[in-house]
C-alpha cells in the first residue's frame, strides 16, 4: 500500500541557513506521528513544508503517492491546526467550519449538516453562532480542530495545537486528539517541544534537532534504545543522568567518575579502557542497602506524595526517582545499584550509543 | 482651599477640569465660527455689517437664491465628479499600492515611504506642477498619451470644458494617494498572516482571500479611509486656483471654491456662506454613515 506521506531526502534552506537536513520519513495512512524536539529545530518548517506552506530545496513529497512538486497548498488536500488556532475574527463558529466548503461547491444545506455534525463530535452545538472573540481557549482550539476534520482531509497536521492551553485541559485534550484520530481513521503529524506529549499521543515518534532527524520508532523503542545521547536525553522524564566513565580491563564493567569510582557490572562486552558516557535513567537507579554498587550523599529530596524525587550531593550530582515517600533525607549516605540491562553506553566523542 | 485643589488633582474634579477645557476649546476654535457661518446663512450681510452679530433675518432667501443661480447644477456636479472621482481613484490605486508593497521585495518600505513626498507637498505647488504637466501644447501628460498612441491630437485639459473638472481630479488623486495607501496599508498589516495560510489550506485561491479575508478584516480602515478621503476632498482648495481657477465657464467650478467666489470675489458673504452650510450637511450625513459602518466593529 502507498504511504500516505513520503518525504525522502529534503533539505530545505532559508539563504544560508540549512534548516532541514536530509529528511527521509514515511507516514502509511492511520499514522499517528509526532515531531519532536528543541524550539528552533525545525519541526515546524518540515510540517510547513508538508502542507506547502514553504517551498523544500531539494528533495520529494508525495501524499497519497503523489507528488506534491509545484502543487500549492489549497490543492494537497491537507488541514493544518495552527498554535494560535488562525481562527477566522470575523466569521461565526459555523461560518469557520463551514469555509472550506464554500470552495468545494457544497451545497448550503449540506455544508450546515456537516457542521453540524462536526460540533457535536467536538462538542460546539452550542457554540455555533459565536464569534471566535466570544470564545474561551479550549473553545477555540476545539473550533480549530473543528475546521480541520470538516474537510475529511488526507492528513490532519498539528503545529503544538496545546501550547496555549493550561495544563489540567492540556492533559484533557491529548486524549480527546488521539481519540478523535482512531475514530477517523485520520493520518496525523504533529508537531511538539513537549516529549510527553509525543510519547502519550503517538504511533511513531520522530526525535528532530537542529535539522536532522536524530531517531525516529515507536516511543518505547526511542525510550528503551536511545540511538544517541541526545535522544537519551530528550526522552524521558526526569531526564536521564549522564556520567563519564572508562571501561575495565575486563571489558565486562565500567568504572564511573563518581566519588569512590563505583565500578557497574555491564552484563555484555565491551571494548576495555574506552572512555565512554554512561546513561542512568533516574527511574532505573534503586535505593537498595544489601546490594549497594555506590554509596553517595543526598543533597536534597522532593515529593510529591506519591513520587520522590532525590538528588546527590555529587559532581556530577545524580538525580533519581521513586514511587512513595523512601526513607532517606539530606545528608544521608543513599545505597544505589541498578540493573545491567538499564544501563547505556555512549561514545563520549560522537554520543552514538555503543 | 486644599480640598478644592486636591479634587481637581486626584478626583472627578482633575477629571470635570479636563473635560471642561477641552470642550472651552472646541467651542471656541470650531463651533463658534460655525454657529457664526450658520447664523451669517440666514442673514442680510453686505460690507458695513460684516463684524456684527445682529443683522437683518433673510429667511430662506439666501438658499433659494443659491438655489436658482443658473450655474447652481452645474457646480453640483462638477462637486459629485470631483469627490466621487478623487475618491474613487486614490483608494482603488492606494490600496493595489498597499497590497503591492505588502510583497516583501528589497527596500520595499524605503519606496512605500518616498510615496509620502506627494502628501507633505503643499497643495498650491503639486497644483502648479499638475498644471504644468497637464498643459496642452507642451504638457508632459499629453507627449505620454500621444507616445502611447492613446491619442492623435494634444487634449486641452485645463481649458476643454469637458475635460477640465477631470484635471484637478487627477491632480487631487495624486495628491491623495500617498495617504490612502499609508492608511491602508496599515490595515493590510494588521491582519495575521496565518489567517491567509490557513485560508490557503482551506481551498481559497488569491481572489477568494482577498475577497473573504481582506476586505471583511479591513472594513473598519476603508470605512476611516473612505470618510476622511471625502472630507479632504470637499477641503481640497488649492488645487483649483491653481489648475483652473474653475473655469472655463464653471466647467471646473466646485462647491468650495464657489463658497470662497461669492465671499472673497463677489463679496456676497451671505452666499458662501449659504453654500458652506449645504457642504457641512453633506459631511455631516457622510460623517454619520461612518460612525454607524463601524458602530460593530469586528476584529480578533
Ligand atoms: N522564514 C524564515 N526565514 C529564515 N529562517 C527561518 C524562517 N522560518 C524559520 N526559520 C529558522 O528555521 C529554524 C527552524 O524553525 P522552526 O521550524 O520554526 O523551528 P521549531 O522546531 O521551533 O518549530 C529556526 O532556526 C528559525 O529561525
Ligand atoms: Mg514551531
Amino acid at each position: 500500500m502507498t504511504p500516505q506521506i513520503e518525504i525522502s531526502g529534503v533539505d530545505k534552506h532559508y539563504g544560508a541557513y540549512h534548516a532541514l537536513k536530509d529528511i527521509n520519513l514515511t507516514i502509511p495512512k492511520g499514522r499517528f506521528v509526532a515531531l519532536v524536539g528543541p524550539s528552533g529545530c525545525g519541526k515546524s518548517t518540515l510540517l510547513r513544508s508538508i502542507a506547502g506552506l514553504e517551498t523544500i530545496s531539494s528533495g520529494t513529497m508525495r501524499i497519497a503517492g503523489e507528488s506534491m512538486a509545484g502543487v500549492p497548498p489549497r490543492r494537497r488536500d491537507v488541514a493544518m491546526v495552527f498554535q494560535s488556532y488562525a481562527l477566522y475574527p470575523h466569521m461565526t463558529v459555523l461560518g469557520n467550519l463551514t469555509y472550506s466548503l464554500r470552495f468545494k461547491q457544497v451545497a448550503k444545506a449540506e455544508a450546515r449538516r456537516r457542521a453540524d455534525e462536526v460540533a457535536s463530535t467536538i462538542g460546539l452545538t452550542q457554540l455555533l453562532h459565536r464569534y471566535p472573540r466570544e470564545l474561551s481557549g479550549g473553545q477555540r482550539q476545539r473550533v480549530a480542530m473543528g475546521r480541520a476534520i470538516i474537510r475529511e482531509p488526507k492528513a490532519f497536521l498539528f503545529d503544538e495545537p496545546l501550547s496555549n492551553l493550561d495544563a489540567a485541559l492540556r492533559v484533557h485534550m491529548r486524549m480527546e486528539i488521539r481519540a478523535l484520530h482512531d475514530r477517523l481513521n485520520a493520518t496525523s503529524v504533529y508537531v511538539t517541544h513537549d516529549q510527553i506529549e509525543a510519547m502519550t499521543m503517538a504511533d511513531h515518534v520522530v526525535v528532530m534537532r537542529d535539522g536532522r532527524i536524530e531517531q525516529q520508532g515507536e516511543p518505547l523503542e526511542l525510550y528503551d534504545r536511545p540511538a544517541n545521547r541526545f535522544v537519551a536525553g530528550f526522552i524521558g522524564s526526569p531526564a536521564m543522568n549522564f556520567v563519564e566513565g572508562t571501561v575495565e580491563p575486563d571489558g565486562a564493567s565500567v568504572r564511573l567518575g563518581l566519588p569512590g569510582g563505583p565500578v557497574l557490572p555491564l552484563g555484555r562486552r565491551a571494548e576495555p579502557g574506552r572512555p565512554v558516557t554512561v546513561g542512568l535513567r533516574p527511574e532505573h537507579l534503586r535505593v537498595d542497602p544489601a546490594g549497594a554498587q555506590m554509596r553517595l550523599t543526598v543533597r536534597a529530596v522532593e515529593s510529591t506524595g506519591s513520587m520522590t524525587y532525590t538528588t546527590t550531593e555529587s559532581e556530577p550530582e545524580l538525580m533519581l526517582v521513586a514511587q512513595g515517600r523512601g526513607g532517606l533525607g539530606p545528608g544521608d549516605a543513599a545505597p544505589l545499584c541498578i540493573d545491567p540491562g538499564n544501563i547505556h553506553l555512549f561514545d563520549r566523542e560522537t554520543g552514538l550509543t555503543l | 482651599m486644599r480640598r478644592i485643589v486636591s479634587s481637581l488633582v486626584d478626583g472627578r474634579g482633575f477629571d470635570i477640569l479636563l473635560v471642561g477645557v477641552t470642550m472651552l476649546f472646541l467651542l471656541v476654535m470650531a463651533g463658534l465660527p460655525l454657529v457664526y457661518n450658520v447664523l451669517m446663512s440666514f442673514q442680510q450681510v453686505d460690507m458695513f455689517t460684516l463684524g456684527a452679530w445682529v443683522r437683518p433675518w433673510a429667511g430662506w432667501d439666501n438658499y433659494r437664491a443659491v438655489l436658482s443661480q443658473p450655474e447652481f447644477p452645474l457646480v453640483m456636479r462638477n462637486t459629485a465628479v470631483f469627490v466621487f472621482g478623487s475618491i474613487a481613484g486614490q483608494f482603488v490605486l492606494g490600496f493595489a499600492f498597499a497590497l503591492f508593497f505588502m510583497l516583501r521585495f528589497p527596500f520595499a518600505a524605503t519606496i512605500r515611504g518616498l510615496f509620502l513626498v506627494s502628501w507633505v507637498m503643499p497643495g498650491l505647488v503639486v497644483g502648479a506642477i499638475w498644471s504644468w504637466m497637464l498643459a496642452g501644447d507642451y504638457g508632459v501628460v499629453n507627449a505620454i498619451l500621444s507616445g502611447m498612441g492613446l491619442v492623435d491630437r494634444p487634449l486641452f485639459w485645463k481649458s476643454d470644458p469637458g475635460l477640465s473638472i477631470w484635471a484637478v481630479t487627477v491632480a487631487n488623486i495624486w495628491l491623495g494617494l500617498a495617504f490612502n495607501m499609508l492608511l491602508l496599508s496599515v490595515g493590510l498589516a494588521a491582519i495575521p498572516r496565518d489567517l491567509y495560510e490557513a485560508a490557503e489550506l482551506d481551498g481559497a485561491g488569491a481572489a477568494q482571500r482577498f475577497a473573504t479575508i481582506t476586505l471583511p478584516m479591513m472594513r473598519s480602515t476603508i470605512g476611516a479611509v473612505l470618510a476622511l478621503g471625502l472630507i479632504y476632498t470637499l477641503q481640497q482648495f488649492d488645487l483649483f486656483p491653481a489648475i483652473t481657477e474653475g473655469g472655463p465657464a464653471n466647467s471646473s467650478n466646485v462647491a468650495q471654491y464657489w463658497a470662497w467666489q461669492w465671499s472673497f470675489q463677489v463679496f456676497d458673504f451671505a452666499k458662501g456662506a449659504t453654500v458652506s452650510v449645504m457642504m457641512l450637511a453633506f459631511v455631516l450625513v457622510a460623517a454619520a454613515a461612518y460612525v454607524w459602518s463601524t458602530r460593530s466593529e469586528v476584529r480578533g
